[in-house]
């Protein structure tokens, strides 16, 4: 086991393990932001073992997460508008440390993999972690309510 | 359509194309002329489908 795998295996037994402990118990608005931020957890932790295993094609799976992630939490603000209006989730700090811990992760793997395509494509996918959680974390607490049309 | 709306739709299709064909180019694991002309054919569909979804969005 190399440091990379063992970073990945670090975030995977805490932060996936915290938002399966957070998604599975507690009221709905603790719930809600749990399922959110699980992306921001294992995402980073698959570009970790991509690197860790020398697996670029692991990387396709953190992109596709990284992607997937905040749309699902999108139909969950959706779906559940009426409840979270009455108690909406607040998580700014939450969300910003995911948000830098994903930043970390990208940056170590850039620096690790030096100038090349894949330092472009692991940054695509940091951008469009780190977008997406914000952007679906604002949903969640009720920031797109007043969008036209939406 | 006149002379300037098909020049700005033009402009527009190819920004597109352009930006869909150099994130196609960053996401493919080897770079060889079939992938490039996949790439190509397929940021060309994806430019059109931009287009039609930015112009649902804003209406115009």
């Amino acid at each position: 086991m190399n440091d990379w795998n063992l970073a990945a295996t670090l975030l995977l037994a805490v932060g996936a393990g915290a938002a399966v402990w957070g998604v599975s118990t507690g009221p709905l608005r603790r719930r809600v932001v749990a399922q959110n931020l699980s992306t921001s957890a294992v995402c980073p932790s698959l570009l970790l073992l991509a690197q860790g295993y020398d697996r670029p094609s692991y990387v396709d799976l953190a992109l596709l997460l990284a992607l997937l992630g905040p749309v699902g939490t999108l139909v969950f603000a959706r779906l559940l508008s009426d409840e979270l209006t009455d108690d909406p989730p607040r998580a700014r700090g939450l969300t910003w440390a995911a948000a830098g811990l994903g930043a970390v992760t990208v940056v170590v793997l850039c620096a690790a993999v030096g100038p090349s395509r894949a330092m472009v494509k692991l940054l695509v996918i940091g951008a469009l972690l780190i977008g997406g959680n914000v952007v679906a974390s604002r949903a969640l607490s009720g920031g797109f309510r007043g969008v036209r049309g939406g | 359509m006149d002379r300037r709306t098909a020049l700005v739709a033009t402009g527009e299709l190819l920004a597109w194309w352009t930006g869909l064909a150099l994130l196609w180019l960053v996401l493919i694991s080897t770079v060889d002329p079939l992938e490039c002309a996949v790439g190509a054919g397929v940021a060309a569909v994806g430019a059109l489908a931009a287009r039609a979804a930015r112009r649902a969005v804003t209406w115009r």
